[in-house]
């Protein structure tokens, strides 16, 4: 149990290093863009003040998780979860972003509903390929042809 | 007279065909969604925005905001019934109405929360309603320093009110204003951040932020856990009308909460959950009888249904008289009136009075249609909640890829809504909260244009933030809050909030 058990405040450093790293990254290019003078604040003025204060706060973040008592502990944050599925959830919903555009909204949107269905789902092959089916066609109806939302049509022109 | 004209004039808007049409869509999606986990007011208004570009901006505010205030009442109804709060503001609902159900008491939670939240709903209207007007002629008044200071001390009060650490919060809402940055500077028209794609050159827009953040994130921690079927507790609902010993115990609460859910949501970061908390301790505290909270007693649901429907009139008033949306889904809000060319501030009320009378008015019609909708229909609601999560989660999915789609037609914005739903889903294990981002994005270009124009008319003195006595003192309060979150007893309040809600 102990060997699952893992500190918050290791999260927490990691995590104001990250956002320490883009502090630092949007202070160079704001600085690229040109702060200004006080009187006359430039195009990187307002980016600059904020980046300098996330790298400040991130720091005191990564200080006081340092500094904090060991008492201070926590389940692991990605144990007991079904990462698996999340990843191959989000696998799958890039896949679409991606290829909705150029296949069109029909078939990607039934594409999607079969997988994200069989994902997670223990339901028969029948009721799967109905449920995709009828969401993809409903929600074409609703919102293409009522709503006038100006789907892909795709390669297929459908 | 002109209050009274403009009543008449505002109900002509409300009762108009379409947009009654429009509001009764409004409540009965903001019903349905308060009563289902896992999408929640903010989310819906995301999604259901681009339905309403063919609409008049009347008709788009009058639907969106039924959604925000039917889903405070659809919420009431899981956590009465089933344990599981639809949404966040009605966690607090759940400690005594399902006490309340399984002692066979599900008729009186049901109704004194669906009668609370209608009297609240109706007196934050009426006091939205004489609040907001003169609140709007003296922000005339205000310049630049005023803007920024107020909108710098309300990022501020929404890091206060953060759940976890307010440091963590600051550097969301810090996030929050260098993405605000990206697209085009508006005084020198040159892009930023833009690394040459030009669907950014108008910046990132807000429905792919929020559908990420808020929707993917949300379906990503669900699907992380092994879905079970929610179990119904079964009872008959019954004496849907409280007796007249339940009105009796619930008056003060109802009208305590009314009183304390309206000014709270004034104040930035006011939401709806905090409102509901505050609520019910308040309930406890003055109770002859604290030891009955826990085990179903009835002012713990009326005071917190009141409280989280008077928080939306409340948020309504920074919203429409200032130009300043007070929490995310005020912000919201603001981006749909910005999308209809409509520029909330304070011309609002006197440029748009049938959109300001006509929201006015509906959200009158509103509340009735949810009262109408709500007690006969709760049998219906009941079986909305057997639909099991593996169904639903594809659906949500859909519609959270349709809303962030449909704005531009643009492929970008699909990819832009599962990086911040990735990036959310992380945040929310690593407690960073997505709240302070969410409305530092949507206030930071103002707040540029307001801090840089500022310094342009002192010479480039940060005095003249301090010299103005409403900025001055606006920013003082500030100071006070930054200071004041590191006092002991309010970072133990907090822990204690953020461990009830893990709780639920």
């Amino acid at each position: 149990m102990t060997s699952r058990k893992t500190r918050m405040r290791s999260y927490d450093q990691g995590s104001a290093l990250f956002w320490l790293l883009i502090s630092i990254a949007v202070l160079a290019r704001s600085l690229h863009y040109g702060t200004g003078a006080l009187r006359n604040p430039g195009m990187g003025f307002m980016a600059f003040g904020a980046s300098a204060i996330l790298a400040i706060l991130s720091i005191g973040v990564f200080l006081s998780a340092s500094f904090a008592k060991d008492s201070n502990t926590e389940e692991a944050l990605f144990s007991g979860i079904l990462w698996k599925r999340v990843l191959l959830v989000v696998i799958i919903l890039f896949l679409y972003a991606s290829l909705m555009p150029t296949v069109g909204y029909l078939i990607s949107t039934l594409l999607l509903m079969v997988l994200l269905f069989v994902s997670i789902g223990k339901r028969e092959v029948w009721q799967i390929a109905l449920i995709s089916f009828l969401t993809a066609a409903v929600t074409y109806y609703v919102f293409s042809i009522v709503l006038n939302c100006q789907f892909p049509s795709g390669i297929l022109g459908f | 007279m002109d209050f009274f004209h403009n009543v008449i004039m505002g109900f002509s808007v409300a009762l108009d065909p379409m947009n009654l049409l429009l509001c009764f869509i409004g409540v009965l999606v903001g019903t349905l969604v308060g009563v289902l986990p896992g999408i929640g007011p903010t989310a819906a208004i995301s999604l259901l925005l681009p339905a309403t570009f063919k609409t008049t901006p009347a008709g788009s505010i009058i639907m969106l905001s039924g959604i925000l205030y039917g889903a405070m009442y659809g919420g009431s109804t899981t956590s009465i019934l089933v344990n599981i709060p639809g949404e966040s503001a009605s966690i607090v609902t759940c400690i005594d109405g399902y006490q309340m159900a399984r002692q066979g008491r599900a008729g009186p939670a049901l109704g004194i929360a669906a009668w609370g939240s209608f009297i609240a709903g109706t007196v934050s209207i009426i006091t939205l309603m004489f609040i907001a007007n003169p609140l709007a002629e003296m922000a005339l008044k205000f310049s630049f320093p005023e803007y920024f200071a107020l909108m710098a001390t309300g990022l501020i009060a929404v890091t206060y009110l953060a759940r976890y650490s307010v440091a963590k919060a600051l550097m969301m809402a810090m996030v929050g204003i260098i993405l605000g940055n990206i697209g085009l500077d508006m005084i020198s028209g040159l892009p930023r951040f833009t690394f040459g794609i030009n669907e950014l050159t108008d910046g990132i827009g807000i429905i792919p932020v929020i559908m990420g953040l808020f929707g993917i994130a949300e379906v990503l921690e669900n699907i992380e856990k092994t879905l079970t079927t929610r179990t119904i507790f079964k009872t008959r609902v019954r004496n849907l009308w409280p007796s007249l010993k339940d009105w009796a115990d619930s008056k003060w609460a109802i009208v305590r909460g009314t009183f304390l859910g309206f000014f709270i949501g004034v104040v930035p970061g006011g939401s709806g959950t905090i409102t509901s908390f505050l609520s019910y301790a308040m309930e406890k505290k003055l109770s002859k009888h604290p030891e009955r909270f826990g085990k179903g007693a009835i002012e713990g649901v009326a005071g917190p249904e009141s409280a989280n429907n008077a928080s939306t009139g409340g948020g309504l008033v920074p919203l429409l008289s200032l130009g300043i949306p007070p929490n995310v889904t005020m912000a919201l809000l603001f981006s749909a009136l910005i999308i209809h060319g409509v520029q909330p501030g304070p011309l609002f009320i006197k440029s748009n009075p049938d959109i300001f009378w006509g929201l006015i008015a509906s959200m009158y019609v509103g509340n009735v249609l949810l009262l109408v909708l709500n007690l006969p229909l709760i049998g219906i609601w009941v079986q909305v909640l057997k639909v099991p999560y593996n169904i639903l989660f594809p659906l949500i999915v859909l519609f959270c890829f349709i809303g962030a789609y449909s704005i531009n037609s643009s492929g970008i914005d699909l990819i832009i809504m599962m990086v911040f739903g990735i990036g959310g889903y992380l945040m929310r294990k690593f407690r960073y909260e997505a709240a302070p981002l969410v409305l530092a994005f949507v206030l930071g270009p103002l707040m540029e244009q307001a801090l840089r124009q500022s310094l342009l008319i002192s010479g480039g003195s940060f005095m003249i933030f301090v010299t103005r006595p409403i900025s001055g003192v606006t920013l003082a309060i500030a100071c006070f809050l930054l200071l004041s979150s590191i006092f002991p007893f309010i970072k133990k309040r907090r822990e204690k909030i953020a461990e009830l809600e893990e709780e639920e």
